[in-house]
């Protein structure tokens, strides 16, 4: 019934003659809030689309669309369902195609190649993104900030430890899909947060489940991010051919990044054109690990034997979480726990939206959009919080970078709460 | 998501007033909205009413009241309390109002050069409620800022009639202070911008050295402020030397934005939930009840199950029904029965005068429950027998339905937790 039905969904362009003008959308961007240089959603969504589409050539007012970091604020905001930053992350997908994409873009979008060179390099790899000088080279070389926010790279991805441990990577010989489920790691937890990883399959073990790990590679994000759509078709496509046979048999596929299950469950259709039934079977199967405990929970399925965590979180949902429309779901379980104290930073963004904060001409900006979220966090730390949570990886080291405070994935904190509670008994 | 006592559909004043004194009430409440809502477009005042031979907002919502199945007929005891507990509310969050149901309704100018009558403004548009004396009215606009012309509203103010107006009416375009280099100038940037003291200062300085001689109250397009808003009202009038106030101009409305502002953080720090992006596409029926709603998601639905659904889309314009093409009007999320004038009869001849087919909307009994519905209650204009437009009664009207809604449900709870 809404405007949001199939047909939009599968091409979101479609859903720019629904625009009132009413300007709500500039009103929310976070971006146009702090510069000058992006007119606004409105401006470069549905009012330039009309001027976008074959015949109308390269010279489209199209150029200040890539000032849009992509965090989907915009979308969410209208009152008249139109898609709107979906329409803008085709648009700069078009400019790229037409004009080409720099080096920088390319490299820092490639989390496969960076996991692949940097983990078994990590002692050096990590030195050069702590190193001073190496970051000042890394600006003037590549225009990627020196103060913008790099995980170090972990010393054995998690994929390495799961195979040294003899883990599940394909299909049971015993179908159980009600007590089995398909972890989707992400390049975070794979190659820069690997405790993360074993944290989740930890957790869910301790409530049932059998966890397999398949072949995968980075969902494509980093590339729809930067307009890179060729490179995302080609992750996506390997992503949806090594989940669709679980996604058949009925498996839940969960993920620890919000930002690689929102790729899945939505920008695969609505950039990628990737709608096809096997596209939709995996959409339909794909959940974010809060999500899921969470649904375990109202089922009366979830273990809450949580021990007392006695501390105050600074808790930050970020954009991606909320593209998911499955509300706050990492809240509703800190509140399982007894003692914690987890406070909604109430912002909308942190600025990083995946690569954008990277990238020395933007880093500005990026810091300038999550300026408030960082004083939230630095006044919670004040008042005796050690640690914020965040639920997707480039706004954790976005948010522990510009606040100094340390910020973890909610799922670190259950864990935490889990095996004090087992330590106990 | 856990189970919640309230969940509120909609994201306008009055499903943000609902939640927030719901919340305010103890209750768990869930606001989930489509996207954001009229807040964003309106000029932040609040109109109870207007009225022929009405000379303030209660005399008019009385007026009005008589009007058979007008909503005011049924919530003449809510109009004062709901608007007391706004205001209270909206002060509460730092957003402070002037005048009072009792206030004289009187003309203020429009960013135009038109009146319109009002009688409770933010504290900020609130000198243009005071009577006039010899202060003369001054429009200042800002180059480069496109969306308040001093000139052409000083032009139609003087060419209209304004009885008690001021005797002189003047415009003047003032050049702030670092705005040369920018391409994107609307009501929001300016009102950051007017956030910073020190920038803030300099503007107002610029402005005061081009107020020509006399005694003048300084109109203003409303951009002073949006965080730091009260204080740089208060700057503006110490250092203009003069009583001003803003004048609300094209969307953004920067006044609604403190609106939405202020009772979104009212209903957080009350521990209410909100979400906004996402329809609701099905509905868990039990009989005559709402068990769950479903809103959209990036994959499946988001259910959420509550003891009572508060209804706050809108009417016609708020996009709150959907008109067939066989001329027959439904309600979009429960489907229920829209009362509306014959299909012949929907619209005027001229598009400004008065529409029949707003007085479109649900019938309900004295608590807003609908017919088809038990714990259902609808708020603000998707009430049936108002044109809010030509009665400017939508803000009283969705404040009271939400203090009654709300009152009702608060005690259902209460007494749910007794038994």
């Amino acid at each position: 019934m809404t405007f949001r039905d199939a047909a939009v969904r599968d091409f979101p362009p479609f859903s720019t003659d629904a625009c009132i003008k009413c300007n709500v959308c500039n009103t929310a961007c976070p971006v146009a809030r702090v510069t000058d240089a992006f007119p606004g959603p409105k401006y470069v969504g549905p009012q330039a689309q009309r001027f976008r589409g074959p015949g109308i050539g390269s010279h489209a007012p199209d150029h200040t669309v890539d000032w849009c970091s992509g965090c989907g604020i915009c979308t969410r905001a209208c009152p008249a369902g139109v898609l709107i930053a979906e329409t803008n992350s085709r648009a700069r997908a078009t400019i790229v195609a037409e004009r080409g994409s720099s080096l920088r873009n390319r490299l820092i979008s490639d989390t496969d190649l960076l996991i692949r060179l940097g983990v078994p390099l990590a002692p050096l790899a990590n030195f050069g993104l702590r190193n001073r000088f190496a970051r000042w080279v890394g600006e003037k070389v590549l225009d990627v900030h020196r103060r913008g926010p790099l995980a170090p790279f972990a010393r054995r991805t998690f994929t390495a430890w799961w195979r040294r441990r003899g883990g599940a990577t394909t299909l049971p010989a015993t179908p159980d899909p009600a007590r089995t489920v398909v972890y989707f790691h992400g390049c975070a937890a794979n190659g820069f947060e690997p405790d993360l990883g074993r944290d989740a399959v930890e957790i869910l073990k301790r409530n049932g489940f059998t966890v397999i790990v398949p072949r995968q590679e980075c969902c494509g994000l980093p590339f729809i991010s930067n307009g890179l759509y060729d490179h995302a078709r080609r992750k996506a496509s390997t992503n949806l051919a090594s989940l669709v046979d679980f996604a058949r048999a009925g498996y839940r596929i969960v993920g620890t990044s919000t930002s690689c299950t929102h790729a899945i469950k939505a920008e695969y259709r609505e950039m990628l054109d990737l709608a096809d039934e096997d596209a939709r079977v995996v959409a339909d199967a794909t959940w974010d690990i809060c999500e899921l405990l969470l649904d375990l929970h109202d089922r009366g399925e979830l273990d809450t034997d949580f021990a007392a965590l006695d501390e105050p979180l600074p808790y930050h949902a970020p954009c991606q979480l909320r593209s998911h429309g499955i509300g706050t779901p990492a809240m509703d379980l800190f509140a399982l726990v007894p003692g914690l104290r987890a406070a909604d930073s109430e912002h909308d963004c942190c600025g990083a939206a995946g690569t954008y904060g990277l990238k020395v001409e933007r880093w500005q900006i990026a810091q300038d959009v999550g300026a408030p979220l960082f004083a939230k966090v630095r006044a919670a730390a004040a008042d005796g919080a050690t640690r914020a949570a965040c639920d997707s990886e480039t706004c954790r080291w976005q948010i522990e970078q510009s606040s100094g405070v340390p910020t973890v994935h909610p799922i670190t904190i259950l864990a935490e709460s889990y095996r004090a509670a087992s330590r106990a008994t | 998501m856990p189970r919640v006592d309230v969940a509120v559909i909609g994201a306008g004043l009055a499903g943000l007033t609902c939640a927030a004194e719901l919340a305010e009430r103890g209750a768990s409440v869930f606001l989930a909205a489509k996207g954001m809502a009229t807040t964003h477009w309106t000029h932040g005042g609040l109109d109870v009413g207007v009225a022929p031979d009405a000379s303030t907002p209660r005399e008019a919502a009385r007026r009005l009241a008589a009007i058979a199945g007008h909503p005011y007929a049924a919530l003449a005891d809510d109009l004062e309390p709901a608007v007391t507990g706004h205001l209270e509310r909206c002060a509460a969050a730092g957003l402070d109002y002037a005048g009072t149901l009792d206030a004289p309704l009187v003309p203020v100018p429009t960013a135009i050069g038109s009146l319109r009558p009002a009688a409770i403004l933010p504290l900020a548009q609130a000198a243009a409620l005071e009577p006039w004396g010899d202060d003369g009215l001054l429009l200042v606009g800002f180059r480069r800022y496109r969306d308040f012309w001093p000139a052409y509203a000083a032009r139609n103010l003087e060419a209209g009639e304004w009885s008690g107006g001021p005797r002189r009416i003047a415009g003047v375009e003032v050049t702030l202070p670092g705005l040369e280099g920018l391409r994107n100038l609307n009501g929001q940037s300016l009102a950051r911008l007017f956030d910073g003291a020190t920038w803030r200062t300099a503007a107002l300085r610029a402005i005061a050295a081009a107020i020509p001689a006399g005694t003048w109250r300084i109109g203003l397009p409303a951009v002073l402020g949006l965080l730091d808003h009260a204080q740089a009202h208060a700057d503006a009038e110490r250092i203009l030397g003069a009583r001003a106030f803003e004048i609300a101009s094209l969307p953004p409305s920067v006044p609604g934005l403190r609106l939405f502002e202020a009772l979104r953080g009212t209903i957080a720090r009350a521990g209410g939930r909100i979400q906004i992006g996402f329809d609701v596409v099905s509905v868990e029926r039990d009989g005559s009840r709402v068990a769950a709603i479903h809103t959209e998601a990036a994959s499946r639905t988001l259910r959420i199950a509550a003891d009572a659904f508060v209804l706050a889309t809108g009417g016609i314009a708020g996009t709150g029904f959907r008109a067939g093409h066989d001329g027959t009007i439904r309600e979009r999320v429960f489907g229920l029965a829209v009362t509306a004038p014959p299909r012949e009869r929907w619209l005027a001849e001229w598009p400004l005068e008065p529409q029949p087919l707003e007085e479109a909307g649900i019938r309900t009994d004295a608590n807003l429950v609908p017919a088809e519905l038990e714990n259902v209650r609808v708020i603000g204009t998707a009430l049936a027998g108002m044109r809010y437009l030509d009665q400017r009664c939508g803000d009283g009207v969705a404040l009271a339905s939400a203090h009654r809604a709300a009152a009702s449900l608060a005690d259902v709870a209460r007494a749910e937790v007794v038994a």
